[in-house]
């Protein structure tokens, strides 16, 4: 091989190792920051559930954060290596953590205010006193808030048996019907727009679905008896805290005796 | 979601989009250009050596006419920007690379560095951020050329030509050494490397005929 053709070769290699090293790291912070998510997913989901006072929402939404915070070091390291014309050359090493982080920030967001965190406050929230970690697309904040319905599904679900739990589920399916299409329509305006989106939105779809058939199991069963929401729901609750605890058998024996 | 939120996202979409349609209205052009090119170069294979000369010199008006349209996609590309835009036009840089160092192996039997590339391209330095002739896309173009070598090779042989078959054996061996300095991840460009040895054995059967049969001086 002529010394210049070695010489250049050379030079690509180191490039391309470079490039190639600085991805691999990217995607093994991006792991990283999607494990803190998904767990700080999880816990939202025990501590809204722990309770069914009012703050509930808010107390959850603050040790919620307080845990995603974990991931602020990583994304701080992440900026590093996405200076410049960087960012958009590893965009889809990191966008899964973004994503995933999004899911988690709005259902936190959620459960504090009842509402779908704004794109301003997301970005205030993936910043540091040194401003953005790296810029944030709106087609990961989409993409982020599409995963979420998944979230509200389940924690409407699971919440349905207890005190006010229909209601929200009702705000629930409101909420996400609104997001999917609301009077101007809104995810699916943007389909056309960003990569996956639409994918995403048929997992939304049914998960609205099975949110709709738990709401209205609810209605349907509730209208076999004649008493007002507040007394059902206090009957189904203190079935299901009965069934919670394992006392079912101990109180079939003391009705028995 | 409230409406002032929908506006923001509105607004940067919106921007996205001018941008996109911007530079989708140059390659649309460049696309053009790019197939004049390779349907001129195409012809090498039926060229007899003496008029090659000026085959190629045919060549490059059009392709000095893209630098152009590289121009016009590079202002359309904001700041920082290059990586997230860069797949709409990189079919056609690739088949640039392509043309540019296939026409200086013909006239000059060497191989085009990315430096010159880029200035035959009329890249500038100043579009560093916006627009630059990525490692990736100059590899590609490479292979490309390689390709069509392999072919030429045996082309040029039945149009009589039996020197080329050695100088390309010799180049072609030059740049595969290259390549296997690289430390290629899994992508096109690695499976289009692993598709280079077939080229490479499709030349030297070429020179072991020629040869084989004296037809020039070993």
């Amino acid at each position: 091989m002529p010394p210049k053709t070695a010489e250049t070769f050379e030079l690509f290699r180191q490039e391309i190792d470079e490039s190639n090293d600085r991805r691999e790291r990217l995607i093994k912070a991006s792991r990283d920051v999607t494990n803190i998510s998904k767990k700080a997913i999880f816990l939202l989901h025990r501590i809204i559930l722990e309770d069914t006072d009012d703050d509930r929402g808010r107390r959850a939404a603050v040790k919620g954060r307080s845990k995603l915070d974990e991931a602020r070091p990583y994304f701080a390291a992440m900026r590093l290596e996405l200076v410049g014309d960087r960012f958009w050359r590893h965009q889809r090493q990191v966008s899964p953590a973004v994503q995933e982080y999004i899911e988690a920030l709005s259902f936190a967001h959620y459960l504090e205010h009842g509402s779908i965190i704004p794109f301003n406050d997301t970005q205030a929230a993936f910043s540091d006193a040194d401003g953005l970690y790296f810029p944030l697309t709106v087609s990961d904040y989409l993409l982020g808030l599409s995963d979420l319905t998944g979230e509200l599904m389940r924690f409407a679900i699971s919440n349905i048996s207890r005190r006010g739990g229909s209601t929200t589920a009702n705000d629930i399916c409101r909420l996400v019907r609104d997001c999917k299409a609301g009077q101007f329509p809104h995810f699916e305006q943007f389909i056309p727009h960003i990569r996956d989106l639409g994918k995403k939105q048929s997992v939304t779809s049914s998960s609205l679905e099975k949110i709709e058939a738990a709401a209205y199991a609810v209605m349907v069963r509730g209208s076999e008896f004649d008493l007002p929401p507040e007394i059902l729901e206090d009957l189904i609750q203190q079935t299901t805290v009965r069934f919670d605890i394992g006392r079912r058998d101990d109180s079939l024996y003391n009705n028995g005796s | 979601m409230d409406t002032a939120n929908i506006d923001v996202l509105n607004t940067l979409l919106d921007k996205d989009i001018g941008v996109s349609e911007k530079i989708r209205e140059q390659v649309k052009e460049l696309d053009k250009k790019v197939r004049t090119i390779v349907g001129i170069l195409g012809k090498i294979h039926s060229t007899p050596s003496n008029s090659m000369g000026p085959l190629l010199d045919s060549v490059e008006p059009v392709l000095y006419s893209c630098r152009e349209i590289l121009s016009a996609i590079a202002s359309a590309v904001p700041p920082d920007q290059f990586w997230r835009w860069k797949e709409m036009w990189s079919n056609d840089i690739r088949s640039l690379v392509f043309a540019a160092a296939l026409i200086e192996f013909l006239k000059n039997g060497g191989l085009l560095s990315v430096s010159q590339t880029s200035e035959t391209l009329g890249i500038q330095e100043e579009w560093k951020d916006r627009f630059v002739l990525s490692v990736e896309d100059y590899l590609h173009g490479l292979i490309g050329m390689v390709n069509e070598l392999s072919r030429y090779a045996v082309n040029s042989v039945t149009l009589g030509d039996f020197q080329e078959p050695m100088k390309i054996s010799t180049f072609v061996k030059d740049i595969f050494s290259g390549f296997t300095m690289l430390n290629l991840k899994n992508d096109s460009l690695r499976r289009r490397f692993d598709s280079l040895k077939y080229d490479l054995k499709k030349i030297e059967e070429v020179v072991y005929d020629v040869s084989l049969r004296k037809l020039v001086e070993s």
